[in-house]
């Protein structure tokens, strides 16, 4: 090869965002430079400046219609924080059972319509094919237990957040309103064939892993730092301290929300309008981390529940701890899936989750500097409210999920760049046959 | 009118504000009536539309002036306890508060719009205001040349 | 079987929820994605802008237009999908009004940039990135000051219900018929037209479960918003923002209506109002702000910047 060669990709598909990938081969054919180009971003960090800060909560869902829970709880965690509040016990039962319904469903899409048509199809089969309606064609009952899970957590979503896409019910000091005992049955009643469903997933999952050892031990193998919540080193999405793991897998902190300027860096690339996420003490690039379903099963200790905690340590046997296989995230995914699930289960056989002591009724606003932090699926997600002593937001930060983990998307895009270009790797590869031929 | 030809009249010399009054039939529509017969002087500037209360103006007629053209918009009713339709200049004034503020918000000066009270028999109230913030516009030069 | 009808689902600068929504019909999808050939769609096949442009024009049935155009490359999308949709959709509130991304236009770019990429507590002394990145549009205008559209079908998201309906009704080719009631149309609660003596923000108290929440002083927008999504936050105890936009015909100004409709609920005094509605700008526009009078005049002032 003797020119220099600009390979565009332009959008990235099934992905969410807006973004195109541009890879530069250089004229010794070896890969110059990958850059994950994020094409938009739409400032909310300015407009929330002058909003009243309880109003916060029902704006930023509006960042990622994929994963809006998440925004209205650390939102709404970021205003307790700052005004000093804390909800009766029931509203954070209820708003556990929120952010796990959508950590279902978003798990659930994202292996189905996002990941699977390749596993199904093979990576070559074509666009109009390798699809989520390519797979409810050709593999009906896959898709149709797929759709069921979405379905379930989209729909308990509903349930506790009154709108399943960007919900509105979360407020400083509790929720605003309480599950009924009527509707919480209609719930537990579907909850064995929800579990039904997720045990296929599994199976498909598990046979996916199999099928595509090769590929997940060989292809974007990139050690980066880690980043994740635990409560207490156990795995939990709502609440906890932010652990950072190093390469090596050595936990560098756990630190407190409140705290996260010190350890978080956002570094300014100049062609993506993503900042690029990591961890401040190590620098930039140095502390590149990812986060994400893989990241937060490398930063914890163990899962909340049984049926997780044996799926992860099936998970560890094959990919180890931390595991920096970027094709591991999809089977990271389904034990955060099957943690999902159960806790589910527990939350609504919880007499407490029916509680109407969900409110407080005598929250004042203060002048406050507000962090809240949860994990959303695509990672740790940071909302942070500076506000005047009558609640008007004066200053945000937003440290978004997916952001967390763009520099790590270079870095094992670069790796998979190099091994395809350079070492034609792919070519040795053993792929399985797709599991529909087209 | 073209963009153009409005350009030329809001940047030139002898440009004169645009303001709608909106008042309120048995007051200040009054009132405006009697600054009339009396002779009392007040600028041209205003183009007066009746209404039969100030409860009935939809604060988009205000906001809608001001995108359409007008350089300041006045509202002029019933004194507050003497509307005839007991309190719809009470919701006026509260609906007033909320405009002028997300006026201010949306980047206009707040002086280019007026509430007062004045009754059937306060020709000079009247003509007093309408003086007011003709002049107060007039300082402040076009709503479009308030971008420069 | 009749022959599938072809679409294109575009997106301009969105949070997605829209087609999380069309997603959200579950297992209605089955019915409904076997009738549709797919030509665009970024988040679901891989097909490229390349691909979207060399179709012929008007060639595509239907596109969905999600978002709005806050960048170049949002509104090269926009244009490319007039061009080549028979019917183009404005999908969900962004796409209709503006949107919440259309709260950018209450600052200018530059503030927004500098707080974005230059300065803030994890930023500092960043650049605005400028290789492989399309510019941004200074201010957001609404899609409709850019190309015509057939259809306008508003809500953050549109509920998958009403998706469901407007998309059936496209597949038989028929008209998308839609109630032009308001919020309140669908509220359970009891109204009593009482005037309220104060208005509390959403925190405060424990709302009654069966009373309209306006008279309990709580702002809602139900009245001045379109009924569409048939009360879901109301009837669960939550105020309504607006999210589905005006009532029809939906060139109204809603944030206008809402303060109208807030002035007869609670003629008081000025001063108690301010006290709790510091921002009303950022409360009744918050879905239509491109769209309305003042965003007008907003839009207006940046042209003259850049004459
Ligand atoms: S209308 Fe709402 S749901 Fe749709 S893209 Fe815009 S913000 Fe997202
Ligand atoms: S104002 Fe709100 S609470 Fe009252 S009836 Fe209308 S929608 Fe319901
Ligand atoms: S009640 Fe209001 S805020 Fe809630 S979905 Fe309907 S229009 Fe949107
Ligand atoms: S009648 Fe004059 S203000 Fe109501």
């Amino acid at each position: 090869m003797t020119e220099e060669r600009v390979i565009k990709i332009d959008p990235v598909t099934r992905l969410e965002g807006h973004g195109a990938l541009t890879i530069t081969l250089g004229k010794d054919g070896k890969v110059k430079d990958v850059q994950f180009n994020v094409t938009s971003t739409r400032f909310f960090e300015k407009f929330l400046e002058g909003r009243p800060m309880e109003e916060a909560p029902r704006i930023v869902p509006r960042i990622c219609g994929i994963c809006p829970i998440p925004h209205h709880l650390a939102s709404v965690k970021a205003v307790e924080a700052a005004w000093g509040v804390t909800p009766p016990p029931a509203a954070i039962k209820l708003r556990r059972l929120l952010i796990e319904a959508k950590q279902l469903s978003s798990h659930a899409i994202h292996f189905y319509a996002l990941a699977a048509p390749d596993f199904v199809f093979g990576p070559f089969a074509p666009p109009g094919v390798r699809n989520v309606a390519g797979v409810l064609k050709h593999l009906p009952d896959v898709a149709v237990q797929a759709i069921k899970l979405m379905q379930f957590g989209q729909e308990l979503c509903r349930a506790v957040g009154a709108k399943a896409i960007h919900p509105t019910l979360g407020i400083p000091g509790g929720m605003l309103s309480p599950l009924s005992e009527d509707v919480r049955d209609e719930w537990l009643k579907q909850i064995p064939e929800m579990m039904e469903n997720l045990q296929k997933t599994v199976d498909l999952a598990k046979k996916v892993v199999n099928d595509y050892i090769d590929v997940i031990t060989k292809v974007a193998v990139t050690p980066t730092y880690y980043v994740g919540l635990t409560n207490n080193g156990v795995h939990d999405i709502y609440d906890g301290k932010v652990r950072v793991m190093n390469p090596d897998g050595k936990v560098e902190v756990d630190f407190d929300p409140q705290d996260y300027p010190k350890y978080v860096g956002e570094h300014v690339p100049n062609h993506s309008y993503a900042t690029h996420i990591y961890y401040r003490p190590a620098g930039y690039p140095d502390g590149i981390w990812r986060a994400n379903t893989l990241a937060r099963c490398n930063v914890a200790d163990k899962m909340a529940t049984p049926m997780a905690q044996a799926a992860l340590e099936e998970m560890r046997e094959l990919v180890g701890r931390p595991s920096h296989h970027t094709f591991a995230y999809h089977y990271a995914r389904v034990v955060e899936m099957v943690q999902a699930a159960e806790n589910i289960q527990a939350l609504l056989e919880d007499p407490e989750i029916v509680s109407t002591d969900v409110k407080l009724s005598d929250v004042e606003p203060r002048a406050g500097d507000g962090v809240g932090i949860v994990e959303a699926p695509r990672g740790t997600l940071i909302h942070n409210y500076e506000c005047d002593e009558n609640g008007y937001i004066v200053r945000a930060n937003l440290i978004v999920a997916t952001n967390n983990n763009i520099a790590g998307i270079e870095k094992s895009l670069m790796d998979a760049a190099r091994f395809i270009f350079e070492q034609q790797g792919h070519k040795d590869l053993k792929l399985p046959d797709p599991i529909v031929k087209v | 009118m073209t963009e153009a030809a409005q350009e030329t009249k809001t940047t030139s010399e002898d440009w004169e504000p645009k303001i709608v009054a909106f008042c309120c039939n048995w007051c200040s529509y009054a009132g405006a009536d009697l600054a009339g017969t009396s002779r009392i002087q007040y600028p041209p500037n205003a183009r007066i539309i009746r209404v039969n209360c100030t409860g009935r103006i939809d604060p988009e007629f205000i906001l809608a002036a001001l995108d359409m053209g007008a350089d300041g918009v006045l509202v002029s009713g019933c004194h507050p306890g003497d509307c005839h339709y007991t309190s719809g200049n009470l919701k006026m004034r509260a609906r007033w508060a909320l405009i002028k503020r997300a006026v201010e918000q949306a980047g206009i000066d707040p002086r280019r719009i007026r509430l007062q009270w004045a009754s059937a028999s306060e020709a000079q109230i009247f003509a007093d205001g309408v003086t007011l913030l003709t002049e107060q516009v007039r300082k402040l030069g076009p709503l479009r040349g308030q971008w420069r | 079987m009749t022959e599938p009808v072809s679409v294109a689902m575009g997106q301009g600068s969105s949070c997605w929820g829209c087609y999380q929504s069309l997603v959200d019909i579950h297992l209605r999808l089955a019915d409904v994605l076997p009738k549709l050939d797919i030509k665009f769609w970024a988040c679901v096949a891989d097909f490229k802008h390349k691909d979207l442009e060399s179709y012929p024009d008007g060639s595509i049935a239907v596109g969905f237009y999600e978002g709005v155009a806050r960048t170049e490359e949002d509104l090269h999308l926009l244009k490319t999908m007039r061009k080549k949709c028979k019917t183009l959709i404005a999908f969900g509130s962004c796409s209709c009004f503006g949107g919440i991304p259309g709260l950018a236009n209450f600052y200018d770019i530059e503030d927004a940039l500098k707080v974005k990429f230059k300065d803030n507590k994890t930023v500092s002394g960043g650049q605005v990135p400028t290789e492989n990145v399309p510019p941004f549009e200074p201010v957001i205008r609404p899609n409709s000051d850019y190309v015509d559209f057939d259809i306008y079908l508003p809500g953050c998201p549109p509920t998958s219900d009403l998706i469901f309906t407007a998309v059936s009704a496209l597949l038989e080719g028929k008209e998308i018929e839609l109630p032009p009631y308001a919020v309140c149309h669908y509220c359970n609660r009891e109204k009593k037209e009482t005037p309220i003596p104060e208005i509390l923000r959403p925190y405060e108290g424990v709302a009654d479960p069966d009373r309209c929440l306006l008279e309990q002083g709580y702002v809602c927008l139900g009245s001045a918003t379109w009924g569409l999504c048939e009360g879901q936050c109301v009837n669960r105890g939550a105020t309504c923002r607006g999210c589905f936009g005006p009532v029809p015909p939906i060139s109204q100004d809603q944030g206008a209506a809402g303060v109208g409709m807030l002035g007869t609920y609670a003629p008081i005094e000025p001063d108690k109002i301010l006290e709790k509605c510091k921002d009303p700008l950022g409360m009744f526009w918050r879905f239509s702000y491109p769209s309305s009078h003042l965003g007008r005049i907003r839009i207006r002032r940046e042209e003259a910047k850049t004459k």
